[in-house]
C-alpha cells in the first residue's frame, strides 16, 4: 500500500497542505481586506478565528444537552454570529477612535485587542486543551474504495471533505458579493481610494462596517475548519496561524482577496510539503522550522516584489 | 522580623525586574522614540543578549555547548555585539519596510529566532534551555569563581568557602539590584547626551519630516539602521541581565512576545514614548503593576471567597494570570484612547545657542 | 483618592499573607499545563494530609495550623522560579512540597530553594537527573522513584509482549527525554532493536511529519510525552495514518482524557507504565480507608505520593520542634528512615505524642516505604496500565 506512487505523497502531504491552505486562505481574507479598506494590520484576527471555535464548542455542547444534532457545522451558525458581534463591538470601542490617527495608535491598540480577547477565552474556558471532536477521523470509505478502484487510493476523512468543500463554496460566496452588490463595489470602491468614494457618496462607514462582517464571518470558518482538523482547541491556536496569514496576505498582494487565497494556499502547502522527504529518506527541512517556512516566504516577498503575487498596495 | 526581609527581598527582586524593563524600554525609545521604528520583536533581540551571555559564561555541560567559561564582562559586552549584529542584518533587509510592515516583519523574525534557539538543541539545549547561569555578584561565592582570579589573590578558597557559609544567603540581592538601577542610570544619560547632539537632533527631525530631511541631504535610512542597531545593543544587554536573574532560561515561555514585547510596548507608551525619563518612570510603574497585580489578584480571589462561601475559588485561582493579563490590556487600551502622549510628555532638544 | 488607593492595595497584599502563628510550606504543583487531570486528586491528596494534621493536633503545643499555600508550577521551569521565588521570600514558607513535574523541580531546586536553603520534596519527579543533582547540599528529596527503574521495567515489558524492534519518540523536556534514555539503553541491552529515535516538540497541532518518518521503520511505538502537550495528538496522527500498531509509554500519557479522546475501540494495543503501591500493605490499607473516605481516588498515579509528602514534611515539622529552615532537612530523613515507632498514614495524633515525649517515629507511606537513600531518592513499584471497559485497568509489576 506504501508504495504505490505517490500514495503518501498525495495523502499524507499534499492533501493536509490543501486543507491547511483553506484555513490560511479564508483566514487571510479578513486580514487583507481590514489592511486594504481600514488600512492596518490587524493583529487580533487570530482570536477571533479562536474565539469561534470555542464559541462553537460551547454551542456543541448547549445543543447537545438540549438533544438537538450537534454537528460542528452546526455549531458554527451561531458562533459565526457572536464572533461577528464582537469584531463590530471591538471596532466601535477600540478601533473607531484612531480612525484619523496615525497608523500605529491602531496597530497597538490590535496588538492589545490580541491579548484581551485572548486572556478572556483563558478565563472563561481555562488554558488547557478542550476536545472539539472524540475519536479517529477515519477516510472516508465511500472515495478510497471508489478511488481504489482506479488504482489509485485517496483517502481523506470526512473532516477535510467539509473543509475543501465548504471552501470553495465560502469563496463562490464572497465573489459574488465583490462583483455583484453594492456593498462589495463599495468596499472595492474605498479600497481603492477612499477619499474618491467618499465624494461619490458611498458610506464609508457602512464599508467598514461589512468589512469587519465579512472579515469576521471568513475568520470564524477558519476557526472552525482548524478545530475540526486537529480535533482539539486551545487558547494559542490564533495566534500560531497569525504570522502565515499574514505571509499569505503579503504574498498575494494586499487588498486583492484572491490573492490572499491563493496565497494561502501556496503557503499551506509549502509548509507540509517542507516536511516531505523529496531527497533521500529525512525531510528536507527539521519539522521544527516548518512554521518558519510560511515567515521565510513573506521577508522574500517583501524584500523582492512588496506589492505581491498579485500587485496589491504597498503603501 | 522574616517577614520584614521577605518584603525586603521582594523589593530588590522588584528594582531588579524592573531595571531590567527600564533598559528594555530605553533601548525601545530608542527605536521609537528617536526613529519611529514600530519593533515587535524585542523578546527576540533580549532572547539572543541572554542566550549569548549564559552559553558564554557557563560551564561544561554535557547537554548544551558550554564549558567557555568566561568573564561575566565578556558575556554582558559579547550579548550586546551579537544582539546589535543580528539587528544590523534584519535593518539592512527591513528598515525601508512602513509601520505595519515592520511590525510584522519584527515579530516573525523574533518567531524564527525562537525556533532557531528550540530546535539546535546541540547549542542551547532546545527546550529545556540553559540553567545555572552565573549571576554578577553572586557569582563570587561559587567555588568557581572565588578559587581563581582576582578573588584567590585575596585570600585562599577554603577561607572563602568559609566566608561564604557564614553570611546571609541572600546578601548579593542589594549588589545586584544596585548594579542593574547603575547600568539604567549610566544608559540614560548616555541616551540623553546624544539625544541633545546633532545625531539627536538629525533623528528627530527624519522622525517628523523624513521627506524634508531626505531633500535636505540626510541619509535617512543609514541613520534609521543606526538607531535600530543602537536600540538592540540595549535590549541584549537586557536580555542578559535577565538570564542573571531568572538562571534559567529558555526559549518558550521565559521570551514570549505576548509578555516581554508587549509589556515593553504598554510601558514606553504609559510613561511617555520619545522621553528617556517616561521610559524608565513607565518601566517601574507597570512592572510594578504587574507583578503586585497577582498579589491584588489573590488577594481580591480570597476576599471573594470568604464572602461566598460556595463558590470554589481554586478555579478562579489558577485563572488570576489571564485575568492580570485581561486588565493590562484593558489598561493599555485605556491609556492609548486618554492619555496617548503619557505621563511624561516628550522634550524637545533644546536648540543650541549658535543659531 | 491616591491614598485611598493605597490603603486598599495594601489590605489586599495583606490578605495574601497569612497570620504569622501558622506554619506555611509551599505547594507549587502543576495544576494548568499538559497534565491538569493527574494533578487534581494529588492536590486533594495534599489537603486530605493537611487536614489531617489540623484536626488531629496541628503542629507544636500550641496546636498552630498547617498550611500549604498553593501555587501553580504549570509543569514549566520559568513558572517554577517564579512562583517558587514568591513562596520562598514573599510567604516565608518552611519547606516546600512539590513541584509536580521534572523540569520544574529542578529548575526552582537550583534557581530559587536551594540557594535560600529551603528543602524541596518532590511528589512526583522522576527524572534520574534529580538523584545526581546536588554537589554540597542535602535539600532535595521526593516520594516518588526515579526513572532509572520505570525505563528498565517498560523494557521488560516491551520484550515480554514479543516487540523486538521498536520506535521512540519522545518529548524533549527534562522528564521525557531522561526516561526515553533510560528505556532506549535497556531496551537495547535486552538484546531489542531501536528502529528510531527522535525528539519532538510540545504544543503543536499536528505530528504527521514526525509520525510518518519514524513509521517507515517499525510498527511499534514507544511514546514519551505527556499527554496534553503531544501525546494525544501524535497517537491520533499515527492512528489516522495507520503508521503503528502498538503503543507503549509511561506515566505522562497515563489519563482518562486520553481514552476520552480517542475512543477506548481505538486503544486496544497500547500499555502505559506508571508509579505504583503495593497495596496489600498495611500503610496502603490505613491509607485507602481515609481516602475513600474523603472520596480522594487511592491508587491513581502519584496520589499516595502526594498524601505521604504533604504529611512527612509536617512530620519533619514537628520533630524540629521549630518552622526553622535549616533543621528541615535532618528533622526529615529522621522521620522518614527511623529507626522507630511505625506511623502509618492518618496518625498524627500517635505520631505528635511520640516525638512529644522524645521519642524515634518512622513513617511507612501510602506509596511505600518513603526511606530516603543518600540522594534524597526513595525505592518504589511499577504497574501496567491497559485499557479495559473504558477504563485503565493498573496491574502491579512486581
Amino acid at each position: 500500500m506504501w508504495e504505490s506512487f505517490g500514495f503518501e505523497f498525495i495523502n499524507f502531504y499534499f492533501i493536509p497542505g490543501l486543507v491547511l491552505g483553506c484555513i490560511y486562505a479564508l483566514g487571510a481574507i479578513g486580514i487583507t481586506l481590514t489592511f486594504g479598506i481600514l488600512r492596518f494590520a490587524n493583529f487580533s484576527h487570530g482570536e477571533i478565528m479562536m474565539t469561534s471555535s470555542y464559541l462553537t464548542w460551547e454551542f456543541i455542547m448547549i445543543f447537545t444537552s438540549l438533544g438537538i444534532l450537534a454537528h460542528p457545522l452546526i455549531g458554527a451558525i451561531p458562533a459565526s454570529i457572536c464572533a461577528i458581534l464582537l469584531a463590530l463591538f471591538v471596532d466601535r470601542f477600540f478601533y473607531k477612535p484612531f480612525r484619523n490617527a496615525p497608523t500605529i495608535m491602531i496597530v497597538i491598540a490590535s496588538f492589545g485587542m490580541m491579548l484581551i480577547i485572548r486572556s478572556m477565552v483563558q478565563v472563561i474556558w481555562g488554558p488547557n486543551q478542550l476536545t472539539f471532536v472524540k475519536g479517529i477521523a477515519k477516510p472516508n470509505e465511500y472515495i478510497r474504495d471508489l478511488t481504489a478502484s482506479f488504482d489509485f487510493m485517496l483517502l481523506i476523512p470526512n473532516k477535510h471533505f467539509s473543509i475543501l468543500i465548504g471552501t470553495v463554496l465560502i469563496m463562490l460566496l464572497f465573489n459574488y458579493l465583490l462583483s455583484s452588490t453594492k456593498i462589495g463595489k463599495g468596499m472595492r470602491a474605498v479600497s481603492d481610494n477612499p477619499d474618491l468614494a467618499k465624494v461619490s457618496g458611498i458610506d464609508v462607514e457602512n464599508i467598514i462596517k461589512a468589512t469587519w462582517i465579512v472579515g469576521g464571518f471568513c475568520a470564524a470558518a477558519a476557526g472552525v475548519f482548524l478545530a475540526m482538523d486537529t480535533q482539539f482547541i486551545e487558547s494559542t491556536m490564533g495566534f500560531r496561524m497569525l504570522l502565515p496569514m499574514f505571509a499569505a496576505a503579503i504574498l498575494g498582494g494586499i487588498g486583492r482577496p484572491f490573492g490572499a487565497v491563493a496565497g494561502g494556499l501556496i503557503i499551506g502547502l509549502a509548509e507540509e510539503l517542507s516536511a516531505y522527504p523529496w531527497f533521500g529518506d529525512g525531510p528536507v527541512i527539521s519539522p521544527g522550522y516548518k512554521s518558519g517556512v510560511a515567515f521565510s516566504i513573506m521577508v522574500l516577498m517583501l524584500i523582492i516584489k512588496p506589492s505581491g503575487l498579485f500587485k496589491g498596495k504597498v503603501f | 522580623m522574616d517577614i520584614i526581609l521577605g518584603y525586603f527581598l521582594y523589593g530588590m527582586s522588584l528594582l531588579t525586574v524592573g531595571g531590567i524593563y527600564a533598559l528594555l524600554a530605553l533601548g525601545l525609545n530608542v527605536q521609537w522614540g528617536f526613529a519611529g521604528l514600530f519593533n515587535a520583536g524585542i523578546a527576540g533581540f533580549a532572547a539572543i543578549g541572554a542566550y549569548t551571555y549564559a552559553i558564554l559564561t557557563t560551564a561544561e555541560s554535557k547537554f548544551h555547548y558550554g564549558g567557555l567559561e568566561l568573564p561575566l564582562l565578556v558575556g554582558d559586552v559579547m550579548a550586546m555585539v551579537l544582539a546589535g549584529f543580528i539587528a544590523g542584518v534584519i535593518g539592512l533587509i527591513c528598515i525601508r519596510l512602513r509601520a505595519d510592515y515592520l511590525a510584522i516583519a519584527t515579530i516573525g523574525i523574533a518567531e524564527i529566532i525562537k525556533l532557531v534557539l528550540k530546535n539546535e538543541s546541540d547549542i542551547t539545549n532546545g527546550p529545556r534551555g540553559i540553567n545555572k547561569i552565573p549571576r554578577t555578584w553572586e557569582h563570587f561565592s561559587e567555588e568557581r569563581f572565588y578559587s581563581s582570579f582576582p578573588l584567590n589573590v585575596i585570600n585562599s578558597s577554603d577561607s572563602w568557602q568559609i566566608f561564604f557559609e557564614s553570611i546571609a544567603r541572600w546578601w548579593w540581592q542589594p549588589f545586584f539590584a544596585g548594579t542593574i538601577i547603575l547600568i539604567v542610570l549610566l544608559t540614560y544619560f548616555l541616551l540623553e547626551k546624544l539625544r541633545t547632539s546633532p545625531w539627536g537632533r538629525m533623528m528627530t527631525a527624519i522622525r517628523e519630516n523624513e521627506m524634508a530631511a531626505a531633500a535636505a541631504g540626510k541619509d535617512v535610512t543609514r541613520r534609521r539602521i543606526e538607531a535600530f542597531i543602537l536600540g538592540a545593543l540595549i535590549m541584549g544587554l537586557a536580555g542578559a541581565f535577565l538570564g542573571q536573574h531568572l538562571r534559567l532560561i529558555e526559549p518558550t515561555q521565559t521570551f514570549d512576545p505576548s509578555k516581554m514585547t508587549f509589556l515593553v510596548w504598554v510601558m514606553l507608551i504609559a510613561g511617555g514614548s520619545g522621553n528617556n525619563k517616561g521610559a524608565i518612570l513607565g518601566a517601574f510603574l507597570i512592572w510594578f503593576v504587574w507583578s503586585s497585580s497577582e498579589l491584588v489578584t489573590n488577594g481580591m480571589i480570597e476576599i471573594l471567597a470568604s464572602i461566598f462561601d460556595s463558590v470554589d475559588i481554586s478555579i478562579l485561582k489558577n485563572r488570576a494570570g489571564f485575568i492580570r493579563m485581561l486588565f493590562i490590556g484593558l489598561l493599555l487600551q485605556i491609556i492609548l484612547q486618554r492619555y496617548p502622549k503619557g505621563i511624561l510628555p516628550e522634550k524637545r532638544p533644546a536648540v543650541s545657542g549658535k543659531i | 483618592m491616591i491614598k485611598k488607593l493605597i490603603i486598599s492595595v495594601m489590605i489586599l497584599f495583606g490578605f495574601s499573607t497569612v497570620t504569622i502563628a501558622d506554619v506555611k510550606i509551599g505547594n507549587p504543583m502543576a495544576r494548568t499545563g499538559p497534565i491538569p487531570e493527574l494533578v487534581k486528586p494529588m492536590s486533594a491528596a495534599v489537603d486530605l494530609a493537611v487536614e489531617h494534621v489540623n484536626d488531629q493536633g496541628g503542629l507544636f503545643s500550641d496546636g498552630q495550623k498547617y498550611i500549604a499555600v498553593k501555587v501553580d508550577s504549570a509543569c514549566d521551569p520559568v513558572a517554577a522560579v517564579d512562583a517558587v521565588t514568591k513562596l520562598v521570600n514573599v510567604e516565608v514558607v518552611t519547606g516546600i512540597v512539590g513541584p509536580v513535574c521534572s523540569g520544574a523541580t529542578i529548575a526552582q531546586a537550583e534557581s530559587v530553594s536551594i540557594p535560600a536553603g529551603v528543602v524541596t520534596l518532590s511528589v512526583s519527579a522522576s527524572s534520574p537527573a534529580i538523584s545526581e543533582m546536588e554537589s554540597n547540599t542535602d535539600l532535595v528529596f521526593r516520594t516518588a522513584a526515579s526513572d532509572a527503574y520505570q525505563g528498565i521495567a517498560l523494557a521488560e515489558l516491551a520484550m515480554s509482549k514479543g516487540l523486538k524492534e521498536i520506535a521512540v519518540s519522545y518529548a524533549n523536556d527534562d522528564y521525557n527525554a531522561a526516561i526515553a534514555g533510560v528505556f532506549t539503553k535497556a531496551f537495547t541491552s535486552m538484546g531489542g532493536k531501536i528502529t528510531g529515535n527522535e525528539a519532538h516538540e510540545p504544543n503543536k497541532a499536528s505530528y504527521r511529519s514526525e509520525v510518518n518518518t519514524l513509521g517507515a521503520g517499525s510498527n511499534n511505538l514507544a511514546l514519551f510525552a505527556y499527554y496534553g502537550s503531544s501525546g494525544i495528538t501524535i497517537m491520533r496522527n499515527a492512528m489516522e495514518t495507520g503508521a503503528f500498531e502498538n503503543f507503549i509509554g509511561a506515566d505522562g500519557m497515563l489519563a482518562q482524557e486520553v481514552i476520552d479522546q480517542l475512543g477506548a475501540e481505538n486503544l486496544g494495543n497500547v500499555t502505559f507504565t506508571t508509579s505504583a503501591s503495593d497495596s496489600s500493605t498495611d500503610a496502603f490499607k490505613s491509607w485507602k480507608k481515609h481516602a475513600d473516605a474523603a472520596n480522594v481516588p487511592a491508587s491513581d498515579p502519584f496520589v499516595p505520593n502526594s498524601y505521604d509528602a504533604a504529611f512527612l514534611m509536617a512530620l519533619a515539622i514537628e520533630k524540629a520542634g521549630s518552622a526553622d529552615r535549616s533543621k528541615i532537612a535532618a528533622a526529615l530523613r529522621e522521620v522518614a528512615n527511623g529507626p522507630g515507632e511505625k506511623i502509618y498514614p492518618g496518625e498524627w495524633k500517635k505520631a505528635k505524642g511520640i516525638i512529644a515525649s522524645g521519642g524515634s517515629i518512622d513513617y511507612v507511606g501510602a506509596a511505600g516505604p518513603q526511606d530516603f537513600d543518600k540522594n534524597g531518592d526513595v525505592a518504589g513499584l511499577f504497574s501496567k496500565n491497559t485499557v479495559v471497559d473504558g477504563k485503565w485497568k493498573s496491574v502491579v509489576i512486581k
